[in-house]
């Protein structure tokens, strides 16, 4: 009866599993519509197309144009920037109420469920919400001047403006980090909080000494889909700041779609894409073995 | 070893996707190539004057077989960056709203554009009924490419005439004059001049107007011919000079930047009395007209640009569009149903809607139908502005090509708001 | 889960609230006024006579064409990467082999690729494949990148079904097709209800394809029909909110009935 046994390396024993045949729709699919755009992109980034008829090879010359660009420069540091603000705005604000979230009652709920509706709704809309309210001239700012000091204009200094994208993107992406924070909670075993109530630590020292640390996993994907989400703030961009003041708010994304969409410039749109694929790779591949977010999947994959 | 094994693997993945997708595109590519059966797309720059040629489309189509499909393309600052991204694609329109000039050279030296020679031929009238000029500004090389189908639109000065009885000035007629009301009208806490900055090319019409009043007009049909040196020249410096002292007195308010003319910013800053002037183009006219009638009709004042005492350019040179275009897409599938809808455009129909909203038709028999207009003092006004200039400047952002309309947009918006210096901003120019 | 009262978490998250609702209120209230009420009142005001005819100017604008299109391609989208993901992640729990494992390796690499950043391929290979401004080329490549995260969740979903049940199914004779449509399928089905939520909320919410591969009325989807309104009439604020309120409508009645399953749903994005 060695079938019956239940070891790993025999699991699903009797069965054949199912063959490559079940992955073949999906893998195609997924390579001609996410894998060959790639490889189009890079090639692309060795060309010049200005969107009518077709690319021409050009060599290096767009990548030595984009590297000799001093304002290609501030735009990667300027991704930078707000990437990091994002999420260290975003990320204690979410574990902090994923985390108050997680108890029961029912005044979190509904708390909860108001705090939830922002998830729902696009980024589009919530920009086209936020530049309305904003408006310096038929905005809030306009009625609560004081509040906004001079002008009102929150659009018109880079650091206003970064704030005002970096609150949005808060205000529209923290619901989900919460759900994150607040499912990480919930499996924490109670009896923790009991012992330590026993030691008698107090409700910061609880929240350090076993909350935080419980959380590593949960904090985990959150920085990881933070900083892959923000790194590539794309809609909200285009229709708060539309990249400025002067190019003030203009990332990598951004600046990808101008270059290619406005200026027809689409192998240096594709350089700059590239950049960021390569951005985002890097970035997730460092966060996933510093973490050793790697080894958590794999475990749960069981690869 | 390992990794051997996986690349030989990679590789033939690589060369499975390869041929799917040569595949996909060998079953799509003839349905790309062909226009559709049927009808005819038109593109249009969506703002106000889409009713108007609705209108004219549903007329149309009640006696064509071959019907017209009009795609209004949003308004605002990217319309010309989408026309250009659908020109190369499947869905080019048959017909296409563009500014003439620069705004189809691409196109043109792309052999995108359908010579007009032989509609004309067939149909002299689809150039006889035009104002030369006008016409002209859809001619590259000598070769028409496009039928007027807009109003002309020249741009001058709006201004709220109540908010001048209140200050107790009257509009000024020069430089010097537009400095005093502008401090006057900043000390009564009014924002002087209202400008929709969002858009940015709002702010490049004072560029245009500046350079033209101090420089004169050739300096920008050199550099547009490819002469960039004279961005360097003392007139050039000195109109970035007069244009920063207007904007560091204060002249445009501090959130210009934020205010859009498409969306209705300054135009509903004027007519609430929270700005005085507006530097605009005759469409001003019809958008003030359907946010608000009653205010048009009493309190809308217009004037010319003012004059620049010492300054090469006449004062009575005009910036602005000579008109809008139809231009012909040379692979439409039924030129002939093409041809005759352009034939509409000087139709007694299009001038008599044009005329309604305040616009001035681009025919010759405008002048006899100012009369008929529902505003014939603001057209009889756009009529000899325009019938009097010694020089229509076409928007630098339609005399150069498309392409380059971004990096002006970015560099009038800088300049405004300080980021550039004279002689940055004169750097971009010369880049062009 | 832990008892007592945590004060400052619960006063921050009142704070919170109040940043949340806010916005959402002037939304709701805006909408409701007419323009001279909103320019006098602005935005905070309750509105003085509560008028519907913002929403009706929206709704005979080209909004519901808008909306049609936003649901077909939200359904299409959402039937694609079903009947591609179901099975991929059935193969990838019950196939040990290295084929298997490296097109998961694959597909996990494809977390990392922004959609920004294949826009400009898309577009190209979109425009020569003939279906640029049609809803199928919004359909596909929006599809196509929704799979890596389906996958992650639904294989993470489907390992939770007990080998023994497949050995049990085994002995009956059960082979892979039966196990997958008796046990795999009915076992994961909170995992399917993450994936159907999350392709769904980004096909709906989809807005850089849209973008870049559409122009005309008939293709044009929701969230590009609001960044075209806030072009055409930023300064009129009651007929931009009303849009923005009409297009989250058909979202949050989903919400309401569905709210338990979806908050499920997205926590399964992040891992149980």
């Amino acid at each position: 009866m060695t079938r019956l046994s239940s070891s790993p390396a025999t699991r699903g024993g009797a069965m054949r599993p199912p063959g490559l045949g079940w992955a073949a729709p999906a893998t195609l699919f997924f390579a001609v519509f996410a894998i060959i755009p790639l490889i189009v992109m890079a090639w692309l980034s060795f060309t010049t197309w200005s969107g009518i008829g077709s690319p021409a090879f050009v060599g290096s010359e767009n990548w030595e144009r984009l590297v000799a660009d001093p304002a290609f420069q501030q735009i990667l540091w300027i991704t930078v920037v707000i990437t990091l603000a994002a999420i260290l705005v975003q990320t204690p604000i979410s574990l902090l109420l994923g985390v108050w979230a997680a108890g029961g009652g029912r005044t979190r709920a509904i708390v909860s469920a108001i705090c939830f509706v922002p998830l729902l709704l696009s980024s589009a809309a919530i920009a086209v919400l936020w530049r309305g309210l904003l408006d310096p001239n038929f905005g809030i700012p306009g009625e609560l001047s004081d509040l906004f000091g001079g002008s009102g204009n929150v659009f018109a200094s880079q650091w206003s403006a970064i704030i005002v994208l970096t609150f949005v993107s808060a205000w529209q992406y923290a619901p989900f980090h919460t759900l994150i924070f607040q499912g990480g909670a919930r499996a924490i075993p109670a009896v923790l909080y009991q012992a330590a109530e026993i030691d008698g630590a107090g409700k910061v020292r609880q929240f350090f000494s076993i909350t935080l640390p419980q959380l590593r996993n949960s904090l985990i994907t959150s920085l990881i889909l933070g900083v892959v989400g923000s790194l590539t703030t794309f809609d909200t961009i285009l229709i708060l700041t539309r990249g400025g003041p002067g190019g003030a708010t203009t990332n990598t994304a951004y600046f990808m779609y101008t270059t290619g969409f406005l200026s027809f410039d689409f192998g240096m749109g594709s350089a700059a894409a590239t950049v960021l694929v390569i951005a985002a790779s890097l970035i997730s591949f460092f966060l996933v073995r510093s973490t050793g977010y790697d080894r958590m999947t794999s475990e749960k994959e069981g690869v | 070893m390992n990794s051997t094994r996986r690349r030989v693997r990679l590789g033939s993945g690589i060369i499975a996707t390869a041929a799917a997708v040569a595949l996909l595109a060998g079953c799509a590519g003839p349905a790309g190539g062909d226009r559709p059966e049927g009808e005819i797309h038109i593109a249009v720059y969506g703002s106000g004057d889409v009713s108007i040629e609705q209108d004219t489309v549903d007329r149309f189509n009640e006696t064509s077989d071959v019907k017209v499909i009009l795609d209004p393309l949003p308004g605002g600052d990217n319309y010309q960056q989408k026309l250009r991204t659908i020109m190369g694609t499947n869905s080019a329109p048959d017909i296409f709203f563009n500014f003439g000039s620069g705004s189809i050279e691409e196109y043109v030296d792309a052999g995108l554009l359908m010579p007009l020679t032989e509609f004309i031929e067939k149909d002299p009238q689809l150039e006889s009924a035009f104002l030369p000029s006008v016409f002209d500004g859809a001619r590259l090389d000598g070769v028409p490419y496009g039928i007027p189908m807009r109003p002309v639109q020249p741009v001058f000065m709006f201004y709220n005439k109540d908010v001048l009885a209140e200050a107790g000035m009257e509009p000024p007629q020069t430089w010097e004059e537009l400095l005093t009301d502008v401090d006057i009208l900043i000390n009564m806490g009014i924002t002087p001049i209202a400008l929709g900055g969002a858009d940015k090319w709002p702010t490049l019409t004072w560029f245009q107007y500046m350079y033209d009043r101090v420089a004169g007009p050739q300096l920008i049909k050199d550099a547009v011919a490819g002469d960039t040196s004279v961005w360097d020249s003392d007139e050039s410096h000195q109109a970035l000079s007069e244009l920063r002292d207007l904007i560091d007195r204060g002249a445009f308010g501090d959130s210009f930047d934020s205010v859009s003319f498409v969306g209705g910013g300054s135009g509903q800053l004027m007519r609430e009395g929270r700005a005085a002037f507006e530097l605009q183009g005759s469409w001003n006219y019809g958008s003030q007209l359907t946010a608000d009638p009653d205010f048009t009709a009493n309190s809308l004042g217009f004037m010319p640009f003012p004059a620049f005492d010492g300054g090469e350019g006449d004062p009575g040179n005009i910036v602005g569009n000579p008109s809008n275009y139809y231009s012909v897409l040379q692979a439409t599938r039924y030129p002939d149903t093409v041809r005759d809808f352009l034939k509409l455009m000087y139709s007694p129909e299009v001038a008599q809607a044009q005329l309604a909203t305040g616009g001035l038709p681009a025919t010759t028999t405008a002048a006899e139908l100012i009369p008929e207009s529902a505003a014939p003092e603001f057209v009889q006004f756009t009529y000899d502005l325009v019938a009097a200039a010694p020089n229509f400047q076409l928007s630098w952002d339609q005399a150069y090509p498309t392409a380059k309309a971004t990096t002006i947009h970015n560099a009038v918006e800088d300049f405004f708001t300080g980021r550039l210096d004279a002689d940055g901003f004169i750097a971009v120019m010369k880049s062009l | 889960m832990r008892r007592g009262h945590n004060y400052l978490a619960g006063a921050a998250a009142g704070v919170w609230l109040l940043i949340i609702a806010i916005p959402l209120y002037a939304m709701v209230s805006s909408s409701l006024k007419t323009r001279t009420d909103f320019s006098n009142s602005g935005p905070l005001a309750l509105p003085t006579e509560p008028t519907l005819q913002n929403m009706l100017e929206v709704i005979a604008s080209s909004f519901p064409r808008y909306l049609l299109n936003t649901a077909i391609v939200t359904v299409a989208v959402v039937a694609l990467v079903v009947a591609l993901v179901v099975p991929l992640a059935y193969v990838v729990v019950r196939n040990r082999g290295r084929a298997v494992s490296t097109i998961f390796r694959v597909f996990l690499l494809g977390l990392a690729i922004p959609v920004q950043a294949v826009a400009i391929p898309v577009f190209y290979l979109i425009s020569i494949a003939g279906l640029y401004d049609n809803l199928i080329g919004v359909i596909l490549p929006t599809a196509a990148f929704c799979l890596p995260v389906c996958t992650l969740v639904l294989s993470g979903a489907m390992r939770d079904v007990s080998p023994e049940m497949y050995e049990a199914l085994a002995l009956d004779g059960g082979g892979s097709f039966r196990a997958f449509w008796t046990l795999a399928v009915p076992l994961s089905r909170s995992g399917i209800a993450t994936i159907v939520v999350y392709s769904a909320l980004q096909a709906w919410n989809g807005f850089l394809f849209p973008l870049v591969l559409t122009q005309s009325v008939d293709t044009k989807t929701i969230p590009l029909g609001l960044f075209d309104f806030q072009t055409q009439f930023s300064v009129n604020m009651p007929a931009l909110m009303s849009a923005v309120l009409l297009s989250t409508i058909p979202v949050l009645i989903v919400y309401l009935i569905a709210r338990r399953s979806l908050v499920q749903g997205l926590m399964g994005i992040g891992g149980k």
